[in-house]
C-alpha cells in the first residue's frame, strides 16, 4: 500500500493501578478493509478499542488518522474524528425508544425535539445497510439482534469512517452471525474501515481481510487472513499449542435422575410466562447443556431450579426429593449448587476475604454452636482450595481485588465443596467460562467434567454453543420459555441448533 | 512499610484532617460570635474533661450516643440505614416509663431490670415495623423510620402532656417513676450513672455477635452483597427483620436508661437529636464497635463542651450538629481522593 | 360529611401542597438525572432560615425567596460535587447534608436573632385572586385565590412534563439517569448534565423551604419543615418519577394535613397529637401499597466512573 493507512495506533500503553492492560500495543487499518482483532479474553482487545473510542485515556503512544497525529481524550473527540464503536455490552437505554437511543446527544438542535424529521433520517440510514427497524419500539422489548442493529445505526448516524464492533456475534445465533458479518463486509465495500473484536478463530478466518493478534496487552502480529491458518493463529494467541482437553466421559447406562424438572412454569412480565412447561432431567454422570439466546427464559428457569424464584406450576426434584417450594438453603443442603452468571453481582461478597467467600453457603453445615465463627478455622479451611485451584491470593485477601478468572475459581471451588457435602451432587452453571482466558476456561470445564466423573450431574446453561457441544452429553434448546429440543451428543449440528434457538423448526 | 500499616496510617490521617477541619471551623464560629478562641477552647475541654461533674456529664451523654451509634452501625453492617433511632429511643422510653408507672406498687426486687427490659422490647417492637416492611415487602427503611420518628415524638408529647403528666412539675413532663425502678448512680456527687457501663458492655456484645457468631457472618455477607447472600442460601428476609429489631432494641435500651438512670421520668426532648448524631457516629466509626466507641466519646465531649460555650458566648447547641456534618464531609472527601490515587 | 370536601379545606390543601410539589419536582429533576438526594429536609431547613432572616432584614419577599433559592442551589451542588466528582456514597453524603442543613439553619437563626422573649414575625405572601376565575363557585375559592407560589408550583408540573418529553435537554437528562455510559459514548457531558440538574432541583427545593416562613407562618422555628423534605422523596416514588403523578401524591399528603388541621378545630374528642401523627402514618401506608412496581431510573444513586472496567 502506497497511501498512508487510514488509521494507525502506535505504542499504546494503558495501566489500571498496578495492572498493565496495554503494553506498546499497535494497530493499523486501511480504508475499505474488514479487519479482525483476535485474542483470548483478557488480551487487551477491548481496552485498545476503548482507547480509540475515547472511553479510556492512554498513558502513552499516539494515534494517527490519514497520516496526521490526533488527540483522543474523550468520546466526543473520537466522534469528531469519525470513529464509532458498538460495545459488547450494549450501551442502550431500555426505557427509551430505538429512535431516542440513536439520536440522543445529536438531536438536531433547537429547543424542541423534532422526532419525525429525525426518524426519517435514521430510517434512511438503516435502509442503506439493509436493516429493518421499528424506531418507535422501546429498546427493552427488542431482541438482542435488533438491539445490536440499534447500536450499529447509533454509531453510523454520527458519520463514521471507522467502525469498531466488540465481540458482535456473542449474542447472536450462528445464522444471525452470518448475516451480521455479511453486512460488515458490505460496509467495508462501501469504503468504511471495519474492525471487529473476536476470540473465535473460525469466524475470523471466514470473514476478514487481515487479522491482528493480541496477547497479554501486546500486539503479536498482523497478517493477511488468506495467508494464515488456525494452528498459526492459536499459537500467536496463547503462545503455545493447546488442545482442548475437557470432554465428557462416556456415560454409563444409569437411570438415576439427580434433577427432575416436570412441567415447570415461571411467571414473567405481564401475561406471558417466562418459562412454560419445562420438562427434563439430569442423570448421574451426565452433563446436560441448555442452549438459547439470552433472554429466552434460561435465567428464570435456572433461578427457579436453584430456589431464587418461585414457580407457578410444576415440580422440581433433587435426588428424588421434592424441592419445589424449598428455600435456597434447603436445596444447598441436598447438594444442589449454583455457579451464577454474574459473578460480581450474584456470586461473591467483594469486601469479605477469600476464605469467607469459600465458606459462605457451606457455613451452615460447618459452623456449629455458639460463637461458631472462628477466623482461624475458616482460614485453615481455605488453604486446600487455594492450593488446588491455584488461586494467587492469601486466605485473608478481600476477594474484590482478584481478577475475574480467579473470582470464578473461588465460585467454582465453593460450588463443588457444597455439592460434595450433600447427598446429591448437582451443579447448575450459568455461563461459567464467560470472559475467562483459555487456561482458566479449560480448568473450569475440567472441574465440571470432574463432577460427573465423581457421580454427580451438571446442568450447563451457556450462550457459547461451541462450549456446549464440546461438553454436553445431551443438549436442550430453550426458546420463548419452552424446551423445544433434546438432542444427544453425536447429533449436534450448530446451524440446526441455531435455528431452533430462534424459533425455526427442525 | 507493609500495605496494612500504610492503610492504617491513611485512615489515621483521615481523622486528623477531619479533626483539623472541625477545630478550624469551630474557631471561626467562636470568633464570629465575638469570643476569644483560645479561652473558649480551654473552657470547652475543661468543662467536659477537667472537672468531676463535667466528666460525669460526658459519660452520661456518651451512653445514649454509644448505644445509638451501635444501633445504626449494626444495621449498616447488614446494609441498612436506620434513621429512626430517635423514634426508637422514645419508644423504649415510653415502654419503660409505662412499665414503671404500672408497677408503681410492686415490690419486685429487680424492678429496674424489668423496666429496662421492657424498654428494650419496646424499642425492638417499634423497629419491627420498618424491619418487616423491608424484609418482606422491600419497602425502603429510610423513609419508614423517619416517619415513625415523628409518630413516636407525638406520642411522647401526648403522654407527657396528657395521661402521665405531672401537673405540679410542668408542661411536658411525666410523674416520677418509683425509686425501685431507677438505676443506681456511679458517683452521686459527680452525677454519673451506671448507664455507661451497660453501654460499654453492649459494645462488646455487639462485637461478639457480629464478628464471632454464624448469625453475624450472615449479617456481614448480606451487607456486602445481598443478592449473593441469597444465592448462598442465607435467609435474607429473616436476617433483615432480626437486625432491624436488634438495632431498635439497642436504641430502646438507650431510651430506657435515660428514663431510669438520668431523668427518672419521661420528658419531651428526652433525645435532643441523639438519633441523628448516631448516624454520623456510625459513619465515622465505620460501623465497627471500637470506632463507634471512640467517636461517641468524642461526640459526648463535643456536646458537653459546647454546652459550656453556649453559656459563655451564646453558641447554640445546633452548632454541634454542624461540626459533626462537616467532619463527615471532610472524611468523605479524603476517602474519595485516596480512592482516585491508588496506593 | 361535607367537612371532607369543604372548599375551604380543599383550598388549604392546595396551599399546603405547594411546598411538597416544589420540593418533589426539585427532587424529581435530580433523581431523573441519576442523583439521589436524601438531604432535602436539611436543604429546606437552611432555605427557610435564610428566607426568614432575609425577609426580616430587608422586608422584601422577592429578595428573601432569592436567598433561599441560592441556599438550595449551594447545598445541592455540594451533594453533586461529592456524587459526581468524588463518586462518594450518595446516601451518606445526603444524610450529612441533612444534618448539616438542620444544624446550620438553627445556628444561623440563633446567631442573627440571639435570645429574645418575643418571636419575630414578618408579613406573608398574600393570596392573589385571579380576576374573573376567582368568582367561580367552588373552584374559585379552591383554585383561583391562592398565593403566587402555589400558582407557580401548579404551572411547573405540566412545564416539567413537557420538558422531559419534548426537548433535547430533557431527553439527555432522562438518559443520564438510566445509562450514563451510553450518553458518555455519544459525547454528551454527563457531569455537566448532573450538575445542572442539581442546580435546578436545588433551586426548587430552596423555594419549597422558603415557602413555609414566607407564605404560611411568617416566622421561623427549628423543625418547622416537619418531615416535608422526607415526604418529597415519597412524592417522587408515588409519582413514579413523573411530574403529573407526583402532583397527585403531593396533593394527597396535603389533604391529610389540611384535614388533620380542620379536625383539630372541630372536635376535641381526639387528642391533638394523634391528629398530628396522621399524615405520617398515612404516608407510610401509602408507600407500602405503592412500593411494588415502582421502577426508579436505572442509574439512580450509582456513581458514574468512566474508566471502571465493565
Amino acid at each position: 500500500m502506497s497511501a498512508p493507512a487510514r488509521l494507525r495506533m502506535e505504542a499504546i500503553d494503558k495501566r489500571f493501578g498496578a495492572t498493565i492492560a496495554l503494553d506498546h500495543a499497535e494497530l493499523e487499518l486501511g480504508a475499505g478493509e474488514l479487519h479482525a482483532l483476535l485474542g483470548e479474553n483478557g488480551a487487551g482487545k477491548t481496552t485498545l478499542m476503548n482507547v480509540l473510542s475515547g472511553l479510556y485515556r492512554a498513558d502513552g503512544g499516539r494515534v494517527w488518522i490519514d497520516g496526521r497525529p490526533v488527540d483522543i481524550h474523550e468520546p466526543r473527540d473520537a466522534i469528531r474524528h469519525r470513529i464509532g464503536m458498538v460495545h459488547q455490552h450494549f450501551e442502550l437505554i431500555g426505557a427509551l425508544s430505538a429512535l431516542e437511543n440513536v439520536i440522543v446527544g445529536d438531536e438536531g438542535g433547537g429547543l424542541q425535539l423534532r422526532r419525525d424529521r429525525q426518524a426519517r433520517a435514521v430510517a434512511e440510514l438503516a435502509r442503506r445497510f439493509g436493516f429493518e427497524l421499528d424506531l418507535r419500539a422501546r429498546v427493552a422489548s427488542l431482541s438482542m439482534a435488533d438491539r445490536q442493529k440499534v447500536e450499529i445505526v447509533k454509531a453510523i448516524y454520527r458519520g463514521v469512517d471507522v467502525l469498531i464492533l466488540d465481540e458482535p456475534t456473542t449474542v447472536l445465533t450462528p445464522g444471525e452471525a452470518d448475516v451480521l458479518l455479511g453486512t460488515l463486509r458490505t460496509m467495508a465495500a462501501q469504503g468504511l474501515s471495519v474492525v471487529f473484536i473476536s476470540h473465535k478463530i473460525a469466524e475470523v478466518l471466514g470473514h476478514s481481510d487481515r487479522v491482528t493478534v493480541m496477547r497479554a496487552g501486546r500486539t503479536v502480529a498482523t497478517v493477511r487472513t488468506s495467508a494464515t491458518g488456525e494452528r498459526e493463529l492459536v499459537e500467536m494467541m496463547i503462545g503455545e499449542r493447546l488442545v482442548r482437553t475437557a470432554a465428557p466421559p462416556p456415560r454409563a447406562a444409569d437411570d438415576t435422575a439427580l434433577l427432575r424438572v416436570e412441567d415447570v412454569n415461571v411467571a414473567g412480565r405481564g401475561a406471558a410466562a417466562s418459562v412454560d412447561g419445562a420438562r427434563f432431567s439430569v442423570g448421574r454422570g451426565e452433563v446436560v447443556g441448555l442452549a438459547g439466546v439470552d433472554g429466552n427464559g434460561q435465567r428464570e428457569l435456572v433461578e427457579a431450579i436453584v430456589g431464587l424464584r418461585r414457580t407457578t406450576a410444576g415440580r422440581i426434584e433433587v435426588g428424588g426429593r421434592d424441592v419445589t417450594s424449598a428455600a435456597v438453603g434447603e436445596r444447598l443442603a441436598r447438594g444442589l449448587t449454583y455457579i451464577p452468571e454474574d459473578r460480581m453481582g450474584d456470586g461473591v461478597m467483594p469486601s469479605l476475604s477469600v476464605a469467607e467467600n469459600l465458606v459462605v453457603g457451606l457455613h451452615r453445615f460447618v459452623m456449629h454452636g455458639g460463637f461458631a465463627y472462628r477466623p482461624a478455622a475458616i482460614r485453615a479451611r481455605a488453604v486446600a482450595p487455594i492450593a488446588d485451584y491455584k488461586i494467587p491470593a492469601d486466605a485473608a485477601t478481600p476477594v474484590g481485588v482478584l481478577s475475574g478468572g480467579n473470582i470464578q475459581k473461588v465460585l467454582v471451588a465453593r460450588a463443588l465443596a457444597i455439592a460434595g457435602h450433600g447427598p446429591t451432587k448437582l451443579v447448575v452453571a450459568h455461563n461459567p467460562t464467560r470472559g475467562l482466558d483459555v487456561r482458566t476456561t479449560e480448568f473450569v470445564s475440567g472441574c465440571l467434567v470432574g463432577v460427573t466423573r465423581a457421580g454427580g450431574g451438571v446442568l450447563l446453561v451457556s450462550s457459547d454453543l461451541d462450549e456446549l457441544m464440546q461438553l454436553s452429553h445431551r443438549l436442550l434448546v430453550i426458546f420463548r420459555g419452552r424446551i423445544v429440543a433434546d438432542i444427544r451428543a453425536g447429533e449436534f449440528d450448530a446451524y440446526r441448533i441455531g435455528r431452533l434457538m430462534t424459533g425455526g423448526s427442525i | 512499610m507493609t500495605a496494612l500499616a500504610r492503610r492504617r496510617l491513611a485512615d489515621a490521617t483521615k481523622y486528623v484532617v477531619a479533626a483539623a477541619v472541625a477545630t478550624v471551623a469551630g474557631a471561626l464560629v467562636i470568633a464570629l460570635m465575638g469570643g476569644n478562641v483560645l479561652s473558649a477552647y480551654r473552657s470547652f475541654l475543661w468543662s467536659s474533661l477537667g472537672t468531676a461533674g463535667g466528666f460525669a456529664q460526658t459519660l452520661n451523654k456518651m451512653c445514649p450516643l454509644l448505644l445509638g451509634g451501635l444501633a445504626v452501625g449494626m444495621a449498616r453492617r447488614a446494609g441498612y440505614f436506620n434513621i429512626g433511632v430517635d423514634g426508637q429511643i422514645y419508644a423504649g422510653a415510653i415502654a419503660a416509663t409505662g412499665a414503671a408507672l404500672a408497677l408503681e406498687r410492686a415490690t419486685t426486687p429487680a424492678l429496674a431490670v424489668l423496666v429496662v427490659a421492657v424498654g428494650v422490647i419496646g424499642g425492638g417492637l417499634f423497629a419491627a415495623i420498618p424491619g418487616a416492611l423491608r424484609a418482606w415487602w422491600s419497602v425502603n427503611e429510610i423513609f419508614v423510620t423517619v416517619m415513625l420518628n415523628f409518630v413516636a415524638a407525638f406520642l411522647t408529647e401526648y403522654l407527657t402532656t396528657g395521661p402521665w403528666n405531672d401537673v405540679m412539675a410542668g408542661e411536658a413532663i411525666t410523674r416520677l417513676i418509683p425509686d425501685a425502678a431507677t438505676l443506681p448512680m456511679l458517683s452521686v456527687r459527680a452525677g454519673s450513672h451506671v448507664g455507661i457501663f451497660i453501654a460499654l458492655a453492649m459494645a462488646g456484645v455487639v462485637w461478639l455477635l457480629i464478628e464471632r457468631t454464624r448469625w453475624g457472618f450472615e449479617v456481614r455477607a448480606l451487607g456486602d452483597n445481598a443478592r449473593a447472600a441469597r444465592v448462598a442460601g442465607i435467609p435474607t428476609a429473616r436476617i433483615t427483620f432480626a437486625v432491624l429489631i436488634a438495632s431498635g432494641a439497642l436504641a430502646g435500651l438507650a431510651g430506657a436508661i435515660e428514663v431510669t438512670a438520668l431523668h427518672h421520668r419521661l420528658i419531651l426532648g428526652l433525645t435532643p437529636g441523639y438519633g441523628v448524631m448516631a448516624i454520623l457516629i456510625a459513619v465515622l466509626g465505620q460501623s465497627q464497635p471500637a470506632g463507634i466507641l471512640v467517636v461517641s466519646f468524642a461526640m459526648a465531649v463535643l456536646l458537653v463542651g459546647s454546652d459550656s460555650l453556649q453559656r459563655s458566648i451564646g453558641l447554640p447547641a445546633s452548632a454541634a450538629l454542624v461540626f459533626q456534618a462537616l467532619i463527615v464531609l471532610s472524611v468523605l472527601f479524603v476517602d474519595a481522593r485516596r480512592a482516585v490515587r491508588p496506593s | 360529611m361535607t367537612l371532607f370536601v369543604d372548599p375551604e379545606l380543599l383550598r388549604l390543601m392546595l396551599t399546603m401542597a405547594a411546598p411538597l410539589v416544589l420540593a418533589g419536582l426539585g427532587e424529581l429533576i435530580m433523581e431523573r438525572s441519576g442523583l439521589l438526594n436524601v438531604g432535602v429536609e436539611g436543604m429546606m431547613a437552611v432555605a427557610a432560615a435564610c428566607a426568614f432572616l432575609t425577609m426580616l432584614k430587608t422586608g422584601s419577599l422577592t429578595v428573601a425567596a432569592a436567598t433561599a433559592v441560592v441556599a438550595g442551589i449551594a447545598l445541592a451542588l455540594l451533594l453533586a460535587l461529592y456524587a459526581v466528582a468524588l463518586a462518594s456514597s450518595q446516601l451518606t453524603v445526603g444524610l450529612s447534608i441533612f444534618v448539616l442543613g438542620t444544624g446550620l439553619a438553627s445556628l444561623l437563626y440563633r446567631v442573627v436573632i440571639g435570645v429574645t422573649t418575643v418571636t419575630p414575625t414578618t408579613r406573608t405572601l398574600p393570596s392573589v385572586a385571579i380576576p374573573g376565575l376567582a368568582g367561580l363557585p367552588f373552584f374559585g375559592t379552591v383554585l383561583f385565590t391562592q398565593n403566587a407560589l402555589v400558582y407557580l408550583a401548579l404551572l411547573l408540573v405540566p412545564a416539567l412534563a413537557g420538558f422531559f418529553v419534548l426537548t433535547p435537554l430533557g431527553l439527555r437528562l432522562r438518559a443520564a439517569g438510566e445509562n450514563p455510559r451510553a450518553l458518555d459514548t455519544v459525547g454528551v457531558d454527563v457531569r455537566a448534565l448532573r450538575y445542572g440538574a442539581a442546580a435546578a432541583g436545588g433551586a426548587l427545593i430552596g423555594l419549597a423551604g422558603a415557602y413555609l416562613p414566607l407564605a404560611v407562618t411568617g416566622a421561623y422555628s427549628d423543625g418547622m419543615i416537619g418531615g416535608r423534605g422526607w415526604l418529597s422523596l415519597m412524592v417522587v416514588i408515588f409519582g413514579r418519577w413523573q411530574p403529573g403523578w407526583a402532583l397527585v401524591g403531593a396533593v394527597l399528603f396535603a389533604y391529610t394535613e389540611a384535614l388533620q388541621f380542620k379536625l383539630a378545630l372541630v372536635t376535641k374528642a381526639i387528642p391533638p397529637q394523634v391528629l398530628l401523627m396522621l399524615p405520617y402514618v398515612v404516608a407510610i401506608v401509602v408507600l407500602v401499597r405503592l412500593y411494588r412496581g415502582a421502577e426508579p431510573p436505572r442509574a439512580l444513586g450509582q456513581p458514574y466512573r468512566r474508566e471502571s472496567r465493565v
